[in-house]
């Protein structure tokens, strides 16, 4: 009896735990975030001020307002960056995963030599530093003459995702067996067909979460944007935040506003599909 | 920043738009001149810098050429952009905005203006500007209206206080007033410091920044930073003097602990945010420092000319921003017409409406003509002007900004104790000289 | 007309190849020539002096290049090792939890959808040691009456940087962990309740064998994807103060860039895509052999 409610007291001191390790958690992780979107409403006499006010009593639009506002109003041109960045991390995206899935394939159901050397060839074209490869990049593409274009930004950014892709996919792809593909073969299917209709499906969770980690790695990029991005054209969000700075000063309550803006898209698209990506990793990247 | 202009200068300027575009014509450019000619530019973006731009389509109406802005961002990125042109070759646009601190780097980059734009013409600006813009004897860029130069921007209620100004004479013996040299600023600063809530001054702790503020106090103490030759001179007494002086206010508590990481945004924002006493700072600041929406010392800023050092001499340390043109550019002429249009009497005027400091001489009267019957601004001017007089560029080497990042580890090693001030500039001398001369110059 | 057939396998991997060539391999080359020479941006003439091993030579022969290297290693081991945990922790806590798990993995997640720059501008807010948020958080809570300089003393710094780095990268490790805990069979940690196993004996002999791969996954997306803290160290505090933060990466991009000796760069550049290299594989090699205590098959 006694050791029942004892056990009872440790179960409900364990959940009292659990909850508030996980509200600790939470807040850590979310309130750096929450700051500067509460950042993007005050006015930066608030933001910055000592003694602190703890309890905003100026929420405005003014940043906002700004942003989108006329020439020497400290206007950015929110739409254009957004729209870049859009096709920029889109098009990349899908482009690696097509690309993923086509390489993905080929290690899951081909055996070939130095199979192994070539996957972790392909991988460690990651492990290269930005800050190393700006610059060759940079001159080999003023070469070429797809500098500030969205043609240069979605190359180097589908070369930066392939190897994840690649990886996830493939591991994916193995765990399809491939007595099913050879049996949609046999029902009159072409390899192509069977392909489509049998193995892809059974991998689509596995192709979504490869495509969020692409989306976002592209969505958030700087070091590479920065240098092959100059103007208006190609500029993406991540450059943009940079209007906010100039010799002397930085704005930080406008930074915050496009931060926002560069935000909402992204969390918007990972809860839609976090479900996918869940299920995605859980088979895709080890059992192979 | 965006909210560095008051409510008040922005209609200020707004209106000297609507003027301007009605009334002025740009001078020395005839109608369709330039007929058909595209001009590729990249400049300086941001708020401050931006409202000239508005200009432009007045001087394509005027010449038929037309302007495409090709790249437009902060001068630390335009900069790596610049160099990476140079690298690929892509020098083939034509105008670029350039800063004095920065200019030396590009020896290959951009022409020589003097025979581009009339003598008459360079002689209307201030002179020290245009000295500071000629290297080699080429005339590689034209100054705008953004002349900076720091002066001391100061919290007034701090010298009403009588009770202040008795503590203060019976500590350190002569009457507490708005400091006159740099020796004061330290008295004053410890005076007033009162860590973590209030300190008494602050300074830019990294980069090229604190080597800037360094040479200035090395000048000001009477000594230089390089000898003709370019060989490091800083490792003397006055450079000692010079970086004893930033010591003693950090040991004293009486700057942020977090100044050695500090640029200029984090210190005009301390200085707003009211817990700075005295803050040397660029003029740019102004309008940010005395509006109430952005600062909490509104209304209670004063501004005095830049203190001197034992040598007698003010710090001055200056620089200024302003257009050049490719050497690879097709259309020179063209290009100049935009440098010298940007750049002249209505342009200038529009740009220090709103602040930033002209680089021609008519235009410094003409603002302050226009500045009267605003006591602070007026206040503000007269300071800056003062400063402005005895203000000195950065020294002319192509390895001026290489040569900061050897020196401000060290003296950021000896304000932080790490090294004693001895070590820390015989060091950074050290590493400067090895550099002057794996390069050749001496 | 009889065509060159390649193998189905070589036609798949072509993409992959080709663009990976393009864009990664033919740069790479580019700058490893370049690290043999005494390259200036700002003198392109100067592409072709070719110098040898100079600045290899005095790559290895620089205290501050082996500061910056040995700052980087602790970086990368202390970091990855406390996202792990923290990962291991945060997807333990939430898998546990029966309602709201959605929302929660989405909250998790919330860090992953900043830009390391915007990181880096946003935690040199926060531990800025006058008007930072943690300094008057700690302040009005009366826990200190000192400004903490936190982005200026020796350990503080490094610790702030972590901090950041950590805040960002835990997610990464949260959610490929909880994947795995998903993927756990219920049967083996039935059979261990009923032969009478603590809940931590179950934990660290069932479910942590399980998890290993997962972890390890992760170890190798993050360690492919560090070197993006640079964008986070450059801002928060570009090395400084006083070389007290210096990294490889802050290093390279000062003496390339602003330098613009990108030749010696280039030469630290190679050592620091080794390092990363180094690590890529040790975490692959160990993936492997997880998959294979597993019987996974490789």
């Amino acid at each position: 009896m006694a050791n029942n409610t004892n056990h009872q007291a440790r179960r409900v001191a364990l959940k009292w735990m659990h909850s508030v390790g996980l509200f600790l958690a939470m807040m850590v992780l979310c309130v750096p975030g929450l700051w500067i979107v509460l950042n993007s409403f005050r006015p930066t006499v608030e933001i910055m001020a000592k003694p602190p006010v703890w309890i905003p009593n100026d929420l405005n639009l003014d940043h906002y307002r700004a942003m989108f506002g006329g020439i020497g109003e400290g206007s950015v041109p929110v739409l254009t960056y957004f729209t870049n960045s859009l096709i920029i991390s889109v098009t990349s995206t899908v482009i690696a995963i097509l690309i993923g899935m086509a390489g993905g394939y080929a290690f899951a159901r081909y055996k070939f030599k130095f199979k192994g050397g070539i996957f972790v060839g392909l991988m460690v074209t990651r492990a290269v530093p930005g800050v190393a490869l700006s610059l060759p990049l940079f001159i080999l593409f003023a070469r070429i003459g797809i500098i500030d274009t969205h043609i240069g930004m979605i190359l180097a950014y589908v070369a930066m995702n392939v190897p994840f892709t690649v990886w996830l996919i493939d591991g994916f792809f193995r765990q399809v067996p491939p007595e099913l593909a050879e049996a949609a073969e046999i029902d009159g299917c072409t390899r192509w067909q069977a392909f489509w209709r049998v193995e892809f499906p059974v991998a689509r969770s596995g192709v979504a979460s490869a495509g969020i980690f692409a989306f976002l790695t592209s969505w958030n990029e700087y070091a590479l944007a920065s240098q092959l991005t100059r103007s208006t054209t190609s500029k993406t969000m991540p450059v943009g935040l940079l209007d906010f700075t100039s010799e002397f000063t930085l704005n930080w309550g406008g930074m915050c506003a496009l931060a926002v803006l560069m935000i909402i898209p992204a969390l918007i698209l990972t809860f839609l599909v976090q479900k996918h990506l869940i299920a995605g990793l859980t088979f895709g990247g080890v059992k192979g | 920043m965006k909210t560095l202009l008051s409510g008040a200068s922005c209609a200020v300027l707004v209106a000297a738009l609507a003027s301007t575009a009605v009334l002025a014509s740009p001078d020395a450019a005839q109608a369709g001149e330039f007929d058909g000619v595209t001009i590729e530019a990249k400049l300086i973006g941001g708020q401050q810098y931006e409202a000239l731009y508005a200009r432009i389509p007045e001087w394509e109406e005027a010449t038929g050429a037309s302007v495409e802005v090709i790249s437009k961002k902060n001068h630390f990125e335009l900069d790596k952009e610049f160099k990476s042109d140079i690298a690929a070759g892509t020098t083939d646009w034509c105008v670029g905005s350039n800063h004095s601190s920065f200019a030396s780097q590009y020896p290959t980059l951009y022409t020589d203006l003097t025979g581009l734009i009339g003598q008459d013409v360079v002689d209307e600006f201030v002179q020290a500007n245009i000295k500071a813009a000629t290297f080699d004897g080429r005339l590689v860029m034209l100054p705008r209206a953004q002349f900076d130069v720091s002066a001391l921007y100061y919290q007034k209620d701090l010298y009403d206080d009588p009770e202040k100004a008795k503590a203060f004479e019976a500590e350190y013996g002569y009457a507490l007033a708005v400091p006159e040299t740099w020796e004061q600023v330290k008295d004053q600063s410890v005076f007033f410091a009162d860590p973590p809530n209030f300190y008494g001054t602050q300074y830019a702790g990294k980069d090229e920044a604190i080597v800037g503020r360094f040479y200035e106090m090395v000048v000001a103490e009477g000594g230089d930073l390089f000898n003709d030759d370019f060989s490091p001179a800083f490792n003397s007494d006055a450079g000692k003097r010079a970086l004893q002086w930033f010591v003693d206010l950090y040991q004293a508590d009486a700057v942020p602990a977090g100044t050695t990481n500090y640029l200029w945004d984090d210190l005009g924002n301390g200085f707003a945010s009211g817990t700075i006493a005295l803050n040397l700072d660029w003029p740019g600041w102004a309008g940010f420092f005395n509006d109430p929406s952005s600062s909490k010392v509104a209304g209670n800023v004063g501004v005095a000319p830049a203190p001197k050092g034992s040598a007698g001499v003010r710090t001055g340390w200056s620089g200024f921003h302003g257009f050049s043109v490719t050497e690879d550019c097709e259309h020179k002429e063209a290009a100049a017409s935009l440098v010298d249009f940007l750049t002249n009497e209505d342009s200038q005027k529009l740009e220090s409406s709103a602040g930033p400091l002209p680089s021609r001489t008519a235009v410094w009267d003409h603002v302050s003509e226009q500045a009267k019957g605003d006591a602070y601004r007026s206040e503000v001017l007269a300071a800056f002007k003062e400063t402005a007089a005895t203000a000195f560029a950065v020294p002319p080497t192509p390895y001026w900004i290489e040569a900061t990042n050897l020196i401000y580890p060290e003296l950021q090693a000896a304000i932080l104790g790490d090294k004693t001030v001895d070590e820390a500039l015989s060091d950074a001398s050290e590493a400067v000289d090895d550099l002057m001369q794996e390069e050749g110059v001496y | 007309m009889k065509r060159l057939k390649l193998p189905q396998w070589l036609v798949l991997l072509m993409p992959a190849i080709i663009i990976l060539s393009a864009v990664v391999l033919i740069p790479l080359l580019l700058s490893l020539y370049s690290s043999f020479t005494s390259y200036r941006l700002t003198r392109p003439d100067s592409l072709f002096n070719w110098v040898g091993l100079f600045n290899y030579e005095k790559a290895v022969t620089d205290v501050k290049f082996w500061a910056a290297f040995g700052r980087t290693v602790l970086l990368l081991a202390v970091a990855l090792n406390l996202e792990m945990l923290f990962g291991l922790g945060l997807a333990l806590m939430i898998s546990k939890v029966t309602r709201g798990q959605r929302a929660l993995r989405t909250m998790m997640m919330f860090p992953m959808m900043f830009s390391p720059i915007l990181v880096g501008f946003q935690f040199k807010f926060i531990f800025n040691d006058n008007v930072g948020l943690v300094n008057n958080a700690l302040q009005s809570l009366g826990i200190t009456d000192t400004a903490i300089p936190w982005l200026v003393d020796g350990n503080l710094a490094m610790f702030s940087i972590i901090f950041a780095e950590v805040w960002t990268s835990t997610s990464v490790f949260g959610i490929l962990i909880l994947a795995g805990l998903y993927a756990i069979p219920r049967d083996p940690l039935e059979a261990a309740k009923v032969d009478g196993c603590t809940p931590f004996q179950s934990f660290r002999f069932v479910t942590l064998p399980f998890l290993m791969p997962f972890i390890y996954i992760a170890m190798a997306i993050r360690s492919l994807d560090v070197a993006r803290a640079y964008d986070i160290v450059q801002i928060m505090t570009n090395g400084g103060p006083a070389r007290r933060t210096e990294l490889l990466w802050t290093l390279i991009g000062r003496t390339g860039y602003v330098d613009a000796r990108m030749g010696y760069a280039n030469a630290m550049g190679y050592v620091s895509i080794f390092l990363a290299i180094f690590f890529t594989i040790y975490f692959f090699k160990k993936l492997t052999a997880a998959r294979k205590e597993l019987g996974m098959g490789v």
